[in-house]
């Protein structure tokens, strides 16, 4: 369980933006993430790297599907990246899959 | 003969505590319930689905709720962890849409969740069964 970090590094080799998560996506961390990606997501597709997370509950699942809705309302595309089998169970229970992009799960 | 009790059998609650109904708590209380389900002899993935449970629990108490504090309290009894949380509510939406996906995560990893309204409370809990669903 880590302090909670956001870090947006502007493109990736793709011209995406991409926002580096680091801990847990709970209802505290919500309007952490929920800030930092208002600062820069109207710029066009976005990568979430969640290669540094191993927790997320419905609060943080909210919000990952807020951000999807705002990017598909936008023509833009909501990728995750790295999720790790948390993450991915989360969605499954859910039945939310398909609301993201997924690209190079982890085990 | 004496009747010996192991650390685990005195230990099996309940484990009451009283927090601030604040978000930031419910790192607190997921990291209390697994250091006791690691010393019921939980493995790692009920512990997983506990850490999310108790979570689960929390957002619907603190986001749903009108109280100041939250009463959370684990019990653990043959081979079953029970989550149970209380606070007072002025209204309370069983199914408001954020309260639905709640349940459905509980539902996704709980043997079996209950959440209610008892007078001015909303009362909830949740089981998670040692040896699986």
């Amino acid at each position: 369980m880590s302090e909670f970090t956001t870090e947006w590094f502007k493109v990736d080799p793709d011209g995406k933006g991409v926002l580096k998560i680091d801990g847990d996506i709970d209802m505290a961390a919500g309007p952490v993430l929920r800030k930092a990606m208002l600062e820069q997501e109207e710029q066009g597709d976005v990568v979430l790297d969640l290669s540094g997370v191993s927790f997320i509950d419905s609060s943080g699942l909210r919000t990952l599907l807020d951000a999807a809705r705002r990017a598909d309302e936008r023509g833009n595309t909501l990728t995750l990246r790295q999720a790790g089998p948390e993450v991915r169970r989360l969605l499954e229970i859910t039945g939310t899959t398909s609301k993201f992009t997924m690209e190079q799960p982890r085990d | 003969m004496t009747d010996v009790q192991t650390p685990a059998m005195r230990l099996a609650g309940p484990v009451e505590v009283r927090v601030p109904a604040d978000p930031a708590m419910s790192r607190v209380l997921r990291l209390a319930a697994s250091g006791l389900a690691s010393l019921f002899g939980f493995d790692v993935e009920q512990i997983e689905d506990l850490k999310i449970a108790v979570s689960e629990v929390l957002i619907a108490l603190v986001e749903h709720g009108y109280g100041d504090f939250v009463d959370i309290s684990f019990f653990v009894e043959s081979g079953v962890f029970v989550v149970s949380g209380v606070t007072e509510v002025d209204q309370f939406d069983v199914d408001h849409p954020d309260l639905r996906l709640c349940r459905t995560v509980l539902a996704g990893v709980c043997a079996d969740h209950d959440i209610k309204l008892v007078g001015d409370t909303a009362r909830i809990t949740a089981t998670i069964r040692q040896n699986g669903r």
